[in-house]
Order: structure tokens, then sequence, then C-alpha cells
């Protein structure tokens, strides 16, 4: 039981009262984020990095903080679903399908209040899963030498569109974009300068906070100015809560179901919380079958969704910890913090680190208690808070991610260069390009490039060293697939998440 | 549907990626003599990827997206310049006024009506001002309002 014995510790560490205040911030500010439209957890999260790091905390402190807002980004992203059928996040979609329909039954508090309780659930099912995944991954993980990693690495770009996504080809180019970015700068190993083309500002390479500032928060802007969506949104009554007692009891089954499900799509690479609520909700439609009135307003269609999203934010967390390879968006930008507060993810984290990742796990219990506390008695603030129209919303976000980044180094080049990535953000968004394996890229493409030295001098410069191992074949193999697997199951798949959508007579 | 802008952003990346390539090959070899793996491998090999990925974005298009037109045009150009004069503003005019400058604009031009934009914008720079500079003492600069 050293796990147990490590999770204490790691209590220890989040529990202190400075700590907890974190916590407690970033859970309240991450439902904030969750429950605006067009703030998504990624871009949330992304505006606090430079904040968390200009205000030297703690590297234990920022991910606490960080993963609150993560977790809590989870918790909002339903409170639009159901009150005005916009999905507050991707992963949300799935509970406006029940959940509108609730709220125009009049239940809108009842499909707040369980829809918590089923995030709660959730939350707590991943991140259990993740307590007893993450040190076996890890171990396991530590086996792997420089070829598997590289493969590893090509891997979690092949599934990052995901069995979904629409072209893998953007991916691919998304994300050898990002990398070639990684490479401006002075070559580690070589101490040659790449692309620097003499300018001082850029023998560092690329800070990619900026990128990840640029790239979400600005050309998020940049969208809201072309949809004109700078109005508010007619204001929503909650009403009372009657949730029964018994009510609750019979959606446990619900609760459990969906929670576990999420956090398996979670640890998938390319599966993700949208694909957990998903698959959560359709599952639970073909048990209950004719006994649910799904689409019309059933409870259970609320909390299935919901735990399997929160379940799968958890379950995201596994890989990203264990073997230092994001398989989501927000992942990806909590692996930018650890980057830039020097800590290298992987394997060795758990033991170099283990205060760290065990405070980051103990927080998320705690957060997921926090957030429950906190959803239920502050709900009527958050509902008005939805009220406030974007347009004097959006240019205050800006402005809070121009202070973020100008107080890390106090200069005005790099608000310029986080400008022009907004710019670029837009055009590459428009375009179809996902921006998502971009900051990966950049964030990886380093570590690629070591590994990839490393396993070649290891084999004496046999290329072929690269896939000599059979967990290397087997990575190269998944990768294959997930590049291929999108074009043939893909289009079967979009079409069965949209005729879902569209079978509900309340989202027309 | 004529996936216009997939050839052009495929046209673009062609572009780069051969520039990306060439430059990787101007580099001199590392002192100590080349090796399997030198600077230029990992890029050339990145040029080589989005070669691929370029020319097949031009011979495989995705149809085009709604791009705006006319005045939303002008719309995103006027909030792109409004952020590049905000960085250049910021340290000479300093936080409060630059911010207040900024954020008034952004929201006037989504929208609100020209006087509670500039209200938003002054108050939200004040607060943001007065938490970070006395809370959490990272220095925003001040510009002429420095007192001291």
């Amino acid at each position: 039981m050293e796990t147990l014995g490590f999770l204490m510790d790691g209590f220890a560490v989040a529990l202190t009262p400075y700590n907890l205040t974190f916590a407690l911030f970033g859970a309240f500010a991450g439902t904030l984020i969750g429950c605006l439209p067009g703030l998504g957890p990624a871009n949330g999260v992304a505006i606090l990095i430079p904040l968390a790091f200009a205000l030297g905390l703690p590297p234990e402190t920022a991910m606490i903080l960080l993963t609150s807002v993560y977790a809590g980004a989870m918790y909002g992203g339903r409170i639009s679903s159901i009150l005005l059928n916009i999905p507050g996040d991707e992963p949300a979609m799935m509970t406006c399908l029940d959940g509108y329909p609730m709220a125009r039954n009049g239940r809108a508090a009842d499909a707040l209040a369980i829809s918590a309780i089923a995030s709660f659930s959730g939350g707590l099912i991943g991140t259990i899963g993740l307590i007893m995944l993450a040190p076996m991954l890890a171990k396991f993980a530590l086996s792997f030498g420089p070829a598997e990693y590289f493969a590893l690495f090509l891997l979690a770009f092949a599934t990052l569109g995901g069995i979904t996504g629409k072209s893998p080809m953007k991916t691919v180019i998304a994300a050898t974009l990002g990398i070639m970015i990684s490479t401006v700068g002075i070559d580690i190993s070589t101490g040659t300068q790449r692309y620097t083309f003499g300018v001082l500002e850029l023998y560092e390479g690329i800070d990619f906070i900026l990128a990840i500032v640029g790239l979400f928060a600005i050309s998020e802007l940049f969208f809201f100015v072309e949809s004109r969506m700078g109005g508010g949104r007619e204001k929503m009554t909650v009403g009372k809560l009657t949730l029964t007692f018994k009510e609750l009891v019979s959606t446990i089954p619900t609760q459990l179901r969906g929670g576990v499900l999420g956090f398996i799509s979670g640890v998938l690479p390319g599966a993700g919380a949208s694909l957990g609520s998903f698959i959560s909700y359709t599952l639970e439609k073909q048990v209950l079958g004719k006994k649910g009135n799904f689409g019309e307003g059933d409870i259970r269609g609320v909390v299935a969704p919901e735990a399997g999203n929160n379940g799968a934010s958890s379950g995201a967390l596994v890989p990203m910890l264990t073997l230092g390879v994001p398989g989501s968006g927000t992942t990806a930008v909590l692996l930018a913090m650890l980057i830039s507060l020097n800590i290298t993810p992987g394997p060795l984290m758990f033991t170099q680190h283990a205060d760290i990742v065990w405070g980051v796990i103990a927080a998320l219990l705690i957060g997921n208690v926090l957030l429950l506390l906190l959803n239920i008695p502050l709900i009527g603030f958050f509902v008005r808070l939805l009220s406030v129209p974007p347009m004097y919303l959006l240019p205050i976000v800006t402005m809070v991610a121009f202070v973020g980044i100008y107080s890390i180094s106090n200069s005005a080049f790099d608000l310029y260069f986080m400008v022009a990535f907004g710019a670029v953000g837009y055009f590459l968004r428009k375009l179809d390009i996902p921006v998502v394996p971009i900051i990966l890229g950049l964030l990886l493409g380093p570590e690629m490039e070591k590994n990839l030295g490393h396993a070649l001098v290891l084999s004496d410069g046999d290329w072929s060293g690269l896939w000599a191992s059979t967990l290397a074949k087997s990575f190269w193999l998944v990768a294959g697939l997930s590049l291929v697997l999108p074009y043939v199951v893909g289009p079967v798949l979009r079409r069965r998440m949209n005729a879902a959508i569209k079978e509900s007579p309340a989202s027309d | 549907m004529t996936g216009l802008g997939d050839r052009l952003l495929g046209l673009g990346l062609l572009v780069l990626a051969v520039a990306y390539g060439w430059v990787a090959q101007q580099w001199p070899e590392p002192f100590g003599g080349a090796e399997t793996v030198g600077p230029e491998t990992f890029p050339t090999i990145l040029s080589v990827v989005l070669v691929a990925g370029s020319i097949y974005l031009m011979v495989k298009p995705d149809p085009d997206a709604q791009w705006p037109l006319g005045k939303t045009t002008l719309e995103l150009a006027v909030s792109l310049v409004v952020l590049v004069v905000y960085a250049m503003l910021l340290e000479p005019l300093g936080f409060v006024i630059s911010t207040t400058l900024a954020v008034g604009t952004l929201s006037w031009r989504m929208g609100a009506p020209p006087r509670r934009a500039f209200t938003t914008g002054l108050v939200s720079a004040v607060v943001v001002f007065v938490l970070f500079n006395y809370g959490l003492s990272l220095n925003l600069p001040a510009g002429p309002l420095e007192v001291n």
C-alpha cells in the first residue's frame, strides 16, 4: 500500500492553507471559465499560466491551481448547456440533449443539481482510476528507451485528431508546424543557431506560453468579433429544487457506468472527454432503452454525459503525468506549465517530484469536493454571470492575457509575438487546421529531437533501430492506424453523433 | 466548394517547407565532425513531412470555409490594430490609460454603447492595476500617472 502512503503525503501538500486557498480560487475560476461560452478549459488554463508563472508560485501550488481550474471548467461547461442549450465547452455538448429539455420543463434547478452530483461522482471515479493506474503505468514506462519514446510521441500526434477527427492530414500539418517552431533557437546538442536570423530575442527559442495564449485566447477574440456574438443572452430563471432523494438514488448506477466509461476513454489516446460523454450517453440509452424518455428531459440523460466527461478529464491526466504525452488540448496546456516549471514529465516525475504528482492528485480529490460544495449554493451566482455579455467580458479577458504575458518578461516584444500568434491562429482555425497539435508540437518537439538523436546513437546510426523493439513496433502500428482509421470509421461515427443530436426535438 | 483556401494554404506551406529545409542544409558542420544526427537532421525530416502534407492539401482540398466579407473584415482589422497599438502604448502611456483605451475600443466595436464600453475599460484597468501592483506586487507600467 505504497500508493496510499504517497496519497497521504499528497494530502499533506494539498491541505496546507496556502494551497487550499489556491485550489478554492482555481475551482471557482474554473467553473466561471467553463460556463462562459467561448472560453473553454484550454483557454482558461492558458490565460492563467503566465499569471501563475509571474506570481512566482511554487511548482506544486501552481499545478494545484491549474488542475483545479481544469476540474472546475469541466463542471462549469454544463451550466450553459442546461440553461441555454449552448455547450460551454465541447464535452458538454451531450448534456444539452436532456439538460435543456429539463430546464424547459421547469426543472432547471434539478438538472443543475443532479449534474453537479454526477460531475462529482464522475470526477471521483476518474481520480480513483488515476490513483490506481498511474503508478503502474509509470513503472512500466521506465522500461521505455529513446526509440520507444520517439514512437510514442508520433503516436500522440497521430491520435490527437481523435477517431472522430475530420482531416488527419491537417493534424499532421499542424503538428509539423508546431515542431518546426520549436526548432527555432540554439540547438541544445551542438550549439548551432537555427532559424534565428541574428535576432537576439530568438536565440532562446520561441516561448510556448506566448504561442499558447496567442493561439487560444487572442484568436478566440477574433472569432467573437467575426461572429458578433457580443450581445448578451436573455436571463434564465432557475426555479426551485424539487429533486427527491429517491430520484438521486435511482441515478447511481448511471453515475457509476458513466464515470468508468468516461475514465477509460480519457486514458485512451485520441478518445478524450467529448467521446467519453458521447459513449456514456449512448450506452445509457441502450441499456435503459424504452424505460427512459431520453431527449425529452430524462434525468439520466443529464447524469450519464456529465459523469462521463468528468471521468474522462481525470483519465486524460494519466498519460500526461506518466508519459509526458497529453491527449487533449487542456492537458497539453498543463504540460506546458510543468515544462516551464522545469519539471520533466514522465515516469521519473513519480519518483523525483512525488510531492507534486501526489499533491496534484490529492488536489483533484479535494477540488471535486470543493466544486460540489461551491456549485450547489452558488449556482445562482454563476447563472447571473452567464448573462454578462461577451462584449464586455472578452476584451477584459484579452487584457488579462496581455497582463500575464507582460509580467513574465516586461517586454513589449513578447506582446507583439502573442498578437501575431493570435492572428495566425485565427487564419489556421478558419482553414480547419487545429491549434492543439501546434501547441503539442511546440512542447514535444525538443524532446522528440533529443530522443531521435539518442536512439540513433544507440543503434549506431541505423534508422531501423527506431522500430526494432516490439513495443516500438506496436506504437508505430497504432499511430499508422489512427491516421487511416478516421477516413474509414470517422464519417460513420460523426454521422451518428450528429444524428443523436438531431433526434432530440429541443435542440433544433 | 472550390477549396481555394486550402490550395493557397498548401502553396504557402510548400514554400515554407522548402525554405525551411533549404536553410537547414546551409548550417556549417558542427565542431567535432559530422554525426548521424546533426542540427540539420530533424529539420530536414520535418520539411519533407510538410512538403508531403502541403502537396496533399493542394491535391485534395477541403471545401472552403465561410470567410468574412466587407464590414466584418474591417472590424477584424480594427481589432488587430487595437491589439498591436495596445502593445505599443503599454509602456509609454502606462497601464491604466492604454488599457482603458484598448478594452473600451474593443467592447465598443463589439457592440457596447461607447460610454459603457470605456467605463468598463477604465474600471477593469484600475482594478487590475491596483490588484497587481499592490496586491500581488507585480509591476505594471504606471506611465505618466506615476506619482513619485
